[in-house]
């Protein structure tokens, strides 16, 4: 069995997951997890996929050629260890989403994943964009993050402070409230 | 009373229509105090359905006390509810959801925020309730699971949903 991270980018329109999991399908290969989303008019597929038999990129990567040439995609593929690849999420923190938002300047993303890295806190999802007005962008981030038992809020908080006087940004954090019923 | 094995989705009886019970006899309080501690059993359960025990029988128990949001609302603390139907809702709350049949997996739904809910309680007497917040979530999410739908069928988007960059028109 051989696992394998694809990425694959190109200019948005519909069929592109159509004629990538084509080329899977036809060559036999699990999707084990995926996500797929629109930047700025490129739509950007990530996947983690599976074979029985393949275990090296030589052996899926000309596959993709067709798709390549015909769509203008960016397909690109690397091997995974499989001892790397889990389905176990081992998040033990505190889940929380913080967002960031303020006036589009250098260094708020950067900032701010500094400071969580620092705290050994794990973002485990990310999602930026500038919104607004033309002549008034405004920058969002949205970070779904596992906060560390041993992490004090209140350390974080005051990191968090520095960065919205220094880039004058809103920064709110709150804990992700999931009912399991 | 017992801590029951949870039925996981594919389990067609998750599926299935729950049929109500004749009232609330020795068997049915037996399997709501099964209920409660199959629930009171799971990490942060605040919420069971017959049906995810593999019992077809109109009845769920919530109680969302204990959880760190709903505890902080008002809520009816443990509520068994037999037979329940929904003689009214009202307003909109989007609510991150997991389901113990589908482990690993949470989504944000969108619910009414307030139910009113005519049901038999534990002890077999007929009771109006009305809930709000996430009570009211828990409510719904377990009535769903009498009629075989899964919050899965309810998803309103798949990750964060403050900033989404799509544009509706």
């Amino acid at each position: 069995m051989g696992h394998f991270s694809l990425s694959v980018v190109g200019r948005d329109r519909p069929g592109i997951v159509a004629e990538v999991t084509r080329v899977l399908f036809e060559i036999g290969c699990n999707i084990e997890d995926s996500t797929c989303t629109i930047l700025s008019g490129q739509f950007a597929m990530i996947l983690v996929i599976a074979h029985q038999k393949f275990t090296s990129v030589a052996e899926i990567d000309p596959s993709f050629e067709p798709v390549r040439k015909s769509m203008g995609l960016t397909v690109s593929l690397h091997k995974l260890k499989d001892e790397e690849v889990s389905r176990e999420k081992g998040f033990t923190g505190r889940p929380h989403i913080i967002s960031v938002y303020g006036a589009d300047r250098p260094g708020i993303v950067y900032s701010v994943a500094r400071e969580l890295a620092r705290y050994k806190v794990n973002i485990t999802d990310l999602n930026t964009q500038v919104v607004g007005a033309k002549d008034r962008p405004v920058y969002v981030m949205v970070l779904e993050v596992d906060i560390p038992e041993q992490v004090d809020m209140k350390d974080l908080e005051r990191e968090f402070d520095k960065i919205r006087k220094e880039l004058s940004v809103s920064i709110s954090v709150r804990p992700i409230e999931a009912l399991e019923l | 009373m017992a801590v029951l094995p949870i039925r996981l989705f594919p389990d067609p009886v998750l599926k299935e229509k729950a049929a109500p019970v004749a009232g609330v006899t020795a068997e049915v309080s037996a399997l709501v105090g099964d209920l409660v501690e199959t629930m009171r059993s799971s990490q942060g359960g605040v919420g069971i359905s017959a049906p995810q025990v593999g019992e077809l029988y109109r009845i769920v128990v919530v109680d969302v006390s204990a959880h760190r949001r709903g505890g902080q609302e008002q809520n009816h603390g443990l509520l068994v509810l037999v037979n329940p139907e929904i003689l009214a809702m009202g307003g909109k709350q989007i609510v991150r959801e997991g389901c113990m049949s589908i482990p690993d997996y949470t989504a944000n739904v969108q619910r009414a925020q307030w139910v009113l809910v005519d049901a038999l309680d534990g002890d077999g007497n007929r009771k109006i309730i009305e809930s709000l917040g996430f009570e009211a979530v828990a409510i719904q999410h377990e009535m769903d699971h009498l009629d075989g739908i899964l919050f899965l069928d309810r998803v309103v988007s798949i990750k964060t949903d403050l900033f989404r960059r799509k544009k509706y028109r």
